[in-house]
């Protein structure tokens, strides 16, 4: 490093110009464009869903899930998770989705919330995908109310209608928990 | 000063310093935590004010630093930095000595004149706390045991361990059967090297274990210590004479345990006192010695701890029992008719119960015993009530050393893998059909001459039967005791017993029933951990039971006649088989001719399914072939072909058989009818 201050110009320090313009570019066009979200998108169905990345820890596969006695369907069983044991809810009967076997490209999205984790069960994971807020649309009359329940709205995106779930709502629901 | 009002502050400094001392080790953790410091300011003032009030100077002069010095926290003078801490823990250390010599009535331990200079100067104040050593060795103690995550965290540590060991011992014994198998002397060499480090293994690791959850244990003395001075006070309060004994103090137990054990013994003596122990004058005229005498044992057992509490009072007396509970409605007419008097005391454990024709302060509000049962069951323990009236009630706690890990009996039940507390289980019994008897509309079995109902676990936890193992004529059933009461259960595999680590399930799953937690098995996935007690109160609101229809079923299976499908499409072999099973026949399948006749030569048929077009010979050489063998000339044959030209009907009845079906107008009732007319 001594060597290049000598010469005359600092490669570093270029460099690091550089990258601070780059990054400006970038702040820039973001600021010009329209807020966006950055989600998960996943399927359901026939339809896409989504839900903002900040809930997801992360994808797996599907593990062999060990049923509980006793409780409501959408608690398909429990699984572990490094060591520790977590509950898996296949949500689809909430949501109005027929509930087609799961195949190999089913996964399970780990979903935190300050009390406990879960993971919900989806048929198959698209991505993450930043989706744009102007094309949000709130939930439609035409949905049931179970289904309004969970479902903000709907994004239209270049792939298609993507739907968003309301995960504070659903991870607060006592659908989700098991009650005497 | 009355000793009373000291009692009274004894008790609340208890309080006071105890929250100090968890809160501060908080505080260490979250030094801007102001709502914390001024919780701390608030103890501190308080016990500053109450100390003075008994004219305990001392403690509220150390008091009063502690509080200036959480002022200047609070005022934001001071910052929170370790020393301060340390300090602080100091003086809750230091009152806390004085508090707990003043209970057993000796000096205080503390110079508080040094100790005040030298907490002023911020200097270490050890020395002022006197004298023994091995007292210090218990302060320093304490701090250890603060730091109980770390504890937690490395037993959890252990138990992942554990779990990985399996898995290396479900390994070793794959690779000794594959050393077998490719007979190959380097890998069996192989094999017993890595046998005999996995068993060092595990030898280690239970080492560890031991080690790891010792230091978790605490001696039951740290709970019983105050006892004496609470049985002394509640006896005079009555005007009655009592001495209470303690025997095995040192045994040691859970941390966790023993916190969730205190409330129960406290109970349990209180009842002793007051419903056990009569008056002198009234043991005088018994001619026992007046002075009763209560006798707290605890002893180890196996691979758990019995606390016995014996009063040599007047026993519990079930008539009388049996009375009360009617009169209260825990139990009704029928119920108290059929009761044994042993079964009677267990009464007292019901919600709502309570015999005390008085209501004292003490006890006798109908609360008390359930909450004993509520916290017994809660630390997976047993309760064992004896009495014999006039002479002595005696109530037994078995209580595992640890909440942690424990003993389990792995078990399959309805293709779920279970474990079931291995201190629940009673015995594994194998049972016919024949050993079943139906009492009241109830299945039960004889367990050693003990009558005992018989259930299905997989019917009462709502999951599909297994009935494979009917199919030999026995079934393995489980006796689970709980307190005095047994029940058989059946399940579909027993697969030994291991010892297991407990896992919680979580705020999601708290309430499922059932289960209490689950445990990871060496192949990775859970097992859930079978939660006696509310399987035992299931079984008593909910008639499952059928098990001899479950028998039935398999010995008209039987009698139902067994079924040879041959066929080349597997489709086919399917639905055929399973629409004859579900309806009771037992079916085996060939692929081809060939194989057809090769099963004939070794087990028998009383009916022949079979496809025409196959591979090698079709089913009409088949049908002549089985035709010319003794055994099959009268066995009826039914061909199911797509072929549905008349010409290929008529060669079929031709070659021999009874029937012709045609798959492509195959429905569910066409081949079960023809089977049924065949033989029946």
């Amino acid at each position: 490093m001594a060597k290049e201050a000598k010469s005359g110009y600092d490669i570093q320090s270029i460099l690091a110009e550089m990258r601070d313009e780059y990054w400006q570019g970038l702040t820039e066009v973001e600021a010009a464009q329209e807020e966006r979200l950055e989600c998960v998108t996943f399927q359901l169905g026939e339809e896409t869903y989504a839900f903002e990345s900040v809930y997801a820890v992360e994808v797996i596969r599907i593990p062999k899930l060990v049923r509980l006695p006793r409780v409501q369907e959408i608690i398909v069983g429990v699984f572990n998770l490094r060591g520790g044991i977590m509950a898996a809810i296949d949500i689809r009967p909430l949501l109005g989705v027929p509930q087609a076997p799961f195949t190999a490209a089913g996964r399970i999205i780990v979903l935190k919330s300050d009390r406990f984790s879960t993971g919900l069960i989806v048929e198959g994971v698209r991505g993450v995908e930043s989706l744009s807020v102007d094309n949000f649309e709130p939930a439609v009359k035409s949905l049931a109310g179970v289904q309004r329940e969970f479902i903000r709205g709907q994004i239209s995106s270049n792939a298609g209608l993507v739907m968003l779930l309301d995960i504070p709502k659903l991870m607060a629901s006592p659908e989700i928990i098991v009650n005497r | 000063m009355a000793s009373k009002y000291i009692d009274i502050f004894l008790r609340e400094a208890e309080e006071h310093v105890s929250s100090l001392q968890k809160g501060l080790l908080t505080l260490e953790k979250e030094p801007d935590s102001a709502a914390l410091i001024h919780e701390l300011l608030r103890n501190a003032h308080t016990l500053k004010g109450s100390a003075r009030m008994v004219g305990l100077e001392g403690i509220s002069a150390i008091a009063h630093r502690m509080e200036d010095s959480l002022q200047a926290l609070e005022e934001g003078s001071k910052t929170v930095d370790g020393d301060v801490i340390d300090l602080l823990l100091q003086g809750t250390d230091a009152i806390s000595r004085m508090t707990a010599a003043m209970g057993r009535g000796e000096e205080s331990p503390v110079d508080v004149e040094r100790f005040i200079a030298a907490f002023d100067q911020g200097e270490s104040t050890l020395e002022a706390v006197a004298e023994t050593a091995q007292q210090e060795v218990e302060v320093l103690g304490d701090t250890v045991r603060a730091r109980v995550k770390t504890l937690d965290t490395l037993v959890n540590l252990i138990g992942e361990l554990i779990i990985n060991k399996k898995r290396f011992e479900d390994k070793s014994g794959r690779l000794k059967q594959i050393a077998h198998e490719v007979r190959n002397a380097g890998l069996r060499e192989f094999h017993a090297g890595l046998e005999e480090d996995v068993l060092y293994l595990d030898y280690l690791i239970q080492e560890l274990h031991i080690q790891a959850m010792s230091l978790r244990m605490l001696p039951l003395k740290t709970i019983t210590d105050g006892f004496q001075r609470m049985v002394r006070d509640l006896a005079k309060a009555q005007g009655k004479e009592i001495r209470l004994e303690i025997v095995g103090e040192t045994i040691e137990l859970d941390r966790v345990l023993l916190e969730s054990l205190k409330p129960m013994f406290i109970h349990m003596l209180n009842n002793a006192v007051d419903h056990g122990i009569e008056s002198p004058e009234e043991r005088t005229v018994r001619g026992k010695p007046a002075k009763g005498t209560v006798r707290i044992t605890a002893r180890h057992e196996g691979n758990s701890v019995r606390v016995d509490i014996r009063d040599d009072g007047r026993g519990m007396d079930p008539e009388r029992i049996k009375k009360a509970a009617l009169r209260r409605g825990v139990i009704d007419q029928e119920e108290s008719d059929l009761m044994r008097n042993d079964e009677a005391l267990y009464l007292t454990l019901r919600p709502g119960f309570s015999t005390s024709e008085i209501v004292t302060e003490l006890s006798g509000r109908g609360v008390g015993m359930d909450v004993v049962n509520k916290n017994i069951e809660k630390v997976k323990g047993n309760l064992i009530i004896k009495s014999d009236v006039g002479f002595f009630t005696e109530m037994t706690l078995i209580l595992p050393l640890t909440l942690s890990v424990i003993e389990a009996l792995m078990v399959t039940c309805g293709g779920e893998s279970y474990a079931i507390p291995l201190s629940n289980v009673q015995e594994i019994i194998k049972i016919r059909s024949d050993d079943i008897t139906t009492v009241g509309g109830k299945e039960v079995v004889s367990v050693r001459g003990m009558t005992v109902p018989l259930l299905s676990l997989a019917g009462l936890l709502g999951l599909s039967e297994g009935k494979y193992l009917v199919e030999s004529g026995k079934i393995s059933a489980l006796v689970l005791k709980l307190r005095d009461h047994s029940l058989a259960f059946t399940v579909d595999m027993i697969e030994g017993s291991s010892e297991i680590v407990v896992k919680e399930l979580g705020d999601q799953l708290k309430n499922v029933r059932y289960v209490f937690g689950a445990t990871i098995l060496g192949d990775g996935n859970p097992s859930l951990i079978l939660d006696v007690p509310d399987v035992f109160a299931a079984a008593e609101r909910e008639t499952v039971g059928g098990i001899r229809r479950t028998f039935e079923e398999s010995r008209v299976a039987r009698q139902k006649g067994s079924i040879l499908v041959v066929d080349d499409s597997i489709t086919t072999r399917i639905m055929e088989r399973s629409i004859l099973v579900t309806h009771g026949y037992r079916v085996k399948t060939a692929v081809s001719g060939e194989d057809a006749l090769e099963m004939v030569s070794t087990d028998s048929f009383d009916l022949v399914i079979s496809d025409i077009e196959m591979p090698g010979i079709n089913g009409f050489e088949l049908t002549r072939r089985l035709r010319s063998m003794e055994e099959y000339r009268e066995v009826p044959i039914i061909i199911v072909s797509s072929l549905s030209r008349d010409e290929d009907k008529r060669h079929a009845i031709d070659a021999g058989a009874q029937a012709y079906i045609v798959k492509g107008s195959f429905e569910q009732g066409t081949l079960l009818d023809t089977v049924e007319t065949l033989i029946g």
